[in-house]
């Protein structure tokens, strides 16, 4: 599923970081001239909710491109004209297929090439409610050429105008990273449920179409491949197509989403992660006991941390298990630690080594073997909490909070005790902090944008299997393309599906003997 | 025969020519891929040596007599747009000529032909004797001679030529291929009997060779097995209790300069089809202990397995099997799907358990083969042995498996020996402009882990990749940028190009309403609204309207074309469709102008990459940012921060150099 987003939104990436090699970007004077600037070939016209998310009266939706008028019009009502640029107005919004008014707000028009893109674009400032957002993100998705963006996608964009630095966009690479990595763990949580398996099942099905389709096609003539094959390959097409018809019809039921910054407790067995959740929600929402791995499903909790919409997970202690019920424990605390957008790591302070350069030593080696294994270790999507202080002299406790805190490449070490409630306040300071700048970050915790992506994704492929329908009987290499196409785009939400993938099935499926 | 005869003396005359010790290219091996690469090399203009075991088994199809089919009559095509031989030779000495894939649309047309073996190699071998700057030696190569390493750049080696096995002078090269096929450390099997060699009948190729590979040069080397099945006395067959296939009525010619093959059509034989009974399935399930082949575990294909492994793996099924014409006057039939290697008196057992061939004679066993490839994600996209310079690979070596694989590997390894020798710079063909390039880009930048063969499949633009547009994707670069094709030819496919523009031309600025088309053509049912204007390119992308009918509607503007008729009702259905894939192709095709460097030490840049990437990127070595993100586990983020870097060392080496023909330009310049 990675590569597929990633490809997406790599690919510009590369191609205007190595515009740059020209020298100082050419481009920044074009954004002075009057038409078009040079390079924008996107037809498409994307949009995404651009304001943070969590506790907000007003919330931003930005459009971008050749579309973005005719949104603005059909959205905002406005049938004779558009608004004067970069002018506020009143305007109710409507939804362009039902006329329904969903929300009252600001719009504003800004004419290309004097937006941060530099092409034609429009703001939303709207209500920050949810059922709100996605109510008109999902409206936008209607207007004929308009599609959610990509991670990264606006910033592209505006690189490409010129309407970027060469400092900006020499951090082009990080940024992509953060976003990629932000899109994929919002991803992960919803594959990993009910949707997820949903689709999963559509991708495993369709993929086993094109085999057939292409086993037709590339080995008929010599083998015993009957036409039957290609019938039942009709029906399943028949079937995925009104599936995915009244999945897309389904809008708003279906699956809730969790939503908010999900944070996760992890760490050893008998750390005190209960404790922890307990403390932190002021009730004994998880059972607490001095007999180690007493957690064995993960418990959460929804909390409010100064404003912020926090998922808390506490997960059972990470160790080898020979209980069968332990280790799935253990298999979904990394499950959730991988999509966390936050990780509360939490060790016993009694474990740790008296010297601070062996602590810190020792800690590291601890969130290595808690934390997925990634690219770069993320420090900055992790806290360290040290429980149990009340165990250590005070001496020893201040020493390493002085020693902890000038170890580099450690993320926030705090030093806390579930037990006495030492420590817990500056812990809070540190958590809310966190959750904050993570709520900066529209990407986190925002199913509904995921959401949006995966419609627009799931539409291709409803309209890409017309295609195999419509040459089914005409021309078979056209009609397999069309399942390639469907594919494709649902492979960018599941993941992609290459050739040998498909070739496997067919060998499996078939003896092919010449 | 008396053709043959005087052939082989003007070989020898030819082969005491050899005044010379010096070579710019030296091809070793004389099958699909050597044949190919000599000649290439030739053409692009460099004075060739082909050395073989045995001048008289040139060309010779050492298994099924057949050519082309589904994936691999587009490399045929190819290969022959590109001036190569294969193409040629199978219009030559073609005897049962069928499109395969007829009813499932023009990209997955499957242009085969079966062969008269001996036309074909007397075609090959003519061709080859013609083709000017080309030497043919008989002799065994005993071993290939490399430089030390180079103390700049440790590691990287470069070729200088070959040694005999007669113990004659060194011969040098600035570049030698590799066509190897099934020599390198080859073992033939049959039953429990294993005997080094690489084909029936002849003598195994030195061990040199293999030990070079390995051992100088450290190559990662792998082995792959295939077989071949018996061959069948013709009369012996009861061809009445087979189903009977018939040729196409009219044979199409697989090269685009011939209008007709050597073959008349009425001339042609028919193939025949029958099944394996349960009979069969007993025999292989008895002999099991017998069959060393079986046994071994080298990695054979899942698509041309053995009646042995077919059996296992869909036990309780009836398998095909195509009884084949061996050529016009042979008395043998190759029984295609019958590939197996236990023992003879086995062999004989189980194909009587088949009715057809219940009195069946076998003329020759059918055995196994087991070989060395080396592993080809140590080749550039150039095919050239990445730690070696001038030496390139080409065929069964790279692990393929076909003919048309390895006429189409072999073309490109000349291609690129030659303008190596010739201080050109390489060439490379993309996946999305060629069946070749999926072909080279999937071996050196995935591998393989079974024989690789074609399957249209494996192309992700097969719609834009058609057998019948191979010349307009081809010819004209193959000419004007590689060098390896004929003024002759060249001009023939910019007259086809002009002819089809002008054709397409004129269909799109034919506006005509829709009553008066309804008028001109009744019997069509026209979906369009009343009254709109349709242009005569809509009309054609209707199923049921043809090009002649068109041109029989408007003869004063569309009749010039009707040559082209065919062409033009395909360009029509499939234009949209290819327009729609341009934007992705477009996107690869800068992806891979971008070439990465081959010195690049992966574990030691100073950027943010993590261990895992660098691992891959150090194994790989891809040789362009389109190859690098086709690579499992390499992230975008990997990518751009590889690309900065890149980037900023080229801009320090332009400065130091000053010159400004270099990577960078080229990379700005495909933006």
């Amino acid at each position: 599923m990675l590569s597929s987003i990633y490809r997406g939104v790599w690919r510009a990436a590369a191609a205007h970081t190595l515009r740059t090699s020209r020298g100082p970007p050419p481009c920044r004077f074009l954004s002075t001239c009057d038409g078009p600037p040079v390079g924008l070939a996107d037809a498409e016209t994307i949009f995404a909710l651009s304001s943070g998310h969590g506790r907000c009266g007003v919330a931003v939706i930005r459009a971008s491109g050749p579309a973005s008028a005719t949104a603005l019009k059909c959205m905002a009502g406005l049938t004779c004209g558009l608004p004067a640029p970069r002018t506020a107005l009143l305007r109710s919004i409507t939804d362009p297929q039902t006329r329904e008014v969903l929300d009252r707000g600001l719009v504003l028009w800004f004419p290309a090439p004097h937006s941060f893109t530099g092409e034609d674009s429009v703001e939303f400032h709207i209500h920050g409610g949810s059922a709100v957002i996605t109510a008109v993100l999902q409206a936008l998705g209607s207007v004929p050429g308009m599609r959610p963006a990509e991670a990264g996608e606006f910033t592209r964009r505006a690189f490409q105008a010129g309407k970027l630095g060469l400092t900006e966009v020499e951090g082009l690479g990080d940024l992509i990273h953060a976003e990629t990595e932000a899109q994929r763990r919002q991803a992960l949580r919803q594959m990993s449920g009910e949707l997820g398996r949903l689709y999963q099942d559509w991708s495993h099905r369709l993929k086993r179409c094109l085999a057939h389709v292409e086993a037709f096609i590339d080995f008929s003539e010599d083998e015993l491949i009957e036409d039957g094959v290609l019938n039942q390959v009709d029906r399943s097409v028949c079937d995925l197509q009104a599936e995915m018809e009244r999945h897309l019809k389904d809008e708003r039921r279906g699956e809730r989403l969790r939503s908010g910054v999900q944070v996760v407790i992890a760490g050893a067995t008998n750390a005190g992660k209960s404790s922890l959740l307990n403390t932190l929600c002021q009730r004994p929402a998880a059972i607490v006991s001095p007999i180690a791995g007493t957690t064995r499903d993960v418990v959460e909790t929804a909390l409010d941390i100064g404003g912020f919409p926090v998922l808390l997970s506490d997960t059972a202690g990470l160790r080898e298990s020979p209980d069968l019920v332990e280790r799935e424990g253990v298999r979904r605390a990394r499950e959730r630690v991988e999509q966390a957008d936050l990780t509360l790591v939490v060790v016993d302070c009694a474990h740790l080594p008296t010297e601070a350069q062996q602590a810190a030593a020792f800690l590291q080696g601890h969130l290595r073997s808690v934390l997925p294994t990634q690219e770069q270790p993320e420090t900055d999507r992790c806290l360290l909490v040290l429980n149990k202080t009340d165990l250590l002299p005070q001496e020893q406790r201040q020493k390493l909070a002085r020693e902890l805190g000038r170890v580099s490449g450690l993320p926030p070490v705090s030093l806390i005790s579930c037990h006495t409630d030492e420590g817990l306040q500056d812990f809070l300071t540190v958590l809310h902090s966190s959750v904050k700048t993570l709520c900066g970050d529209p990407l986190s915790g925002a199913p509904t944008l995921t959401q949006a992506r995966h419609r627009a994704h799931l539409q291709q492929c409803f309209t890409a299997l017309a295609q195999y329908q419509r040459y089914r009987d005409i021309d078979l290499a056209l009609a397999a393309e069309g399942v390639r196409l469907a594919l494709t785009s649902l492979g960018r939400i599941t993941g992609r599906v290459g050739a040998e993938e498909i070739l496997d099935i067919i060998f499996k499926d078939f003896c092919i003997g010449k | 025969m008396l053709k043959y005869g005087s052939f082989l003396v003007q070989v020898s005359r030819r082969a005491s020519h050899l005044a010379r010790q010096q070579y710019d290219v030296i091809v070793v091996g004389g099958g699909h891929a050597g044949t190919e690469a000599a000649a290439a090399a030739a053409r692009v203009g460099a004075e060739t040596l082909l050395v073989t075991q045995k001048i008289h088994t040139i060309g010779a199809l050492s298994c099924n007599p057949s050519l082309g089919g589904v994936g691999k009559g587009q490399l045929v095509k190819e290969v022959d747009a590109l001036d190569g031989l294969c193409g040629r030779a199978g219009d030559w000495a073609g005897i049962h000529f069928s499109i395969l894939n007829r009813r499932k649309g023009p990209a997955v047309w499957g242009p085969r032909a079966q062969l008269d073996r001996q036309l074909y190699r007397e075609f090959i071998q003519s061709e080859l004797l013609s083709t000017p700057r080309l030497t043919v030696l008989e002799g065994s190569v005993e071993e290939l001679l490399v430089t030390e390493p180079d103390p700049e750049e440790p590691g990287h080696h470069r070729v200088t030529g070959i040694c005999l096995a007669n113990g004659s002078q060194p011969i040098s090269a600035s570049s030698v291929v590799l066509t190897t096929g099934t020599f390198l450390s080859g073992s033939l099997f049959m039953g429990q009997t294993s005997s080094p060699g690489g084909r029936i009948g002849d003598a195994p190729s030195s061990a040199g060779l293999s030990q070079t590979l390995r051992e100088r040069l450290g190559l990662r080397i792998g082995r792959l097995r295939t077989g071949t099945p018996p061959r069948i006395v013709k009369d012996s067959v009861d061809l009445s209790l087979a189903e009977l296939f018939p040729s196409d009525s009219t044979p199409t010619p697989f090269s685009f300069l011939n209008t007709h093959t050597r073959c008349k059509p009425e001339d042609q034989l028919p193939c025949h089809l029958t099944h394996t009974t349960p009979g069969v399935e007993r025999v292989v399930m008895e002999s099991l202990h017998l069959n060393c082949h079986i046994q071994e575990d080298a990695k054979g294909p899942r698509y041309c397995p053995s009646i042995e492994s077919r059996v296992l793996r869909f036990p309780g099924r009836q398998h095909q099997v195509w009884l084949e014409p061996e050529g016009l006057t042979s008395d043998l039939l190759y029984p295609q799907g019958l590939s197996m290697t236990m023992p003879p008196d086995v062999q004989l057992r189980l194909i009587r358990e088949i009715p057809a061939m219940h009195r069946a004679e076998i003329h020759t066993p059918g055995y196994g083969v087991q070989y060395d490839f080396v592993c080809p994600t140590q080749l550039s996209p150039a095919l050239q042995v990445k730690n070696t310079q001038g030496l390139f690979l080409a065929g069964q070596i790279n692990g393929t498996t076909g003919y048309e694989e390895a006429a189409a590997q072999g073309l490109w390894a000349g291609v690129n020996a030659a303008r190596w020798a010739l201080s050109l710079p390489a060439v490379m063909l993309s996946r999305t402009e060629s069946y070749i390039g999926v072909l080279i880009d999937d071996l050196v930048s995935r591998g393989v882990t079974e024989p690789y063969r074609m399957f249209t499949s494996r192309a992700e633009f097969r719609t834009s990749l058609r057998p019948d547009n191979a010349d307009l994707r081809l010819t004209l670069k193959g000419f004007e940028e590689v060098g390896c094709v004929s003024s002759l030819r060249h001009q023939e496919a910019v007259r086809v190009r002009d002819s089809l523009q002008d054709a397409l031309e004129a269909l799109q600025t034919l506006t005509v309403s829709t009553p008066t088309w309804r008028k001109k053509l009744p019997n069509i049912h026209i979906s369009e609204a009343k009254n709109t204007i349709v242009t005569g390119m809509n009309m054609l992308q209707y199923n049921d309207v043809s090009f002649e009918m068109l041109a029989s509607a408007y003869p004063e503007c569309l009749s010039p074309y009707m040559e082209f008729s065919q062409r033009l009702k395909i360009e029509a259905v499939y234009r949209p469709h290819c327009d729609l894939q341009k934007k992705e192709i477009e996107r690869i095709q800068k992806e891979e102008k971008m070439s990465l460097p081959q010195d690049i030490d992966y574990f030691s840049l100073p950027v943010s990459l993590s261990q895992e990437v660098r691992e891959i990127l150090d194994r790989v070595r891809p040789s362009t940012l389109g190859a690098a993100t086709r690579l499992q586990g390499i992230t975008p983020a990997a990518i751009v921060h590889l690309l900065n870097y890149v980037r900023h060392t080229e801009q320090k080496r332009r400065r130091k150099q000053s010159n400004p023909q270099n990577f960078t330009n080229s990379l700005t310049a495909s933006l």
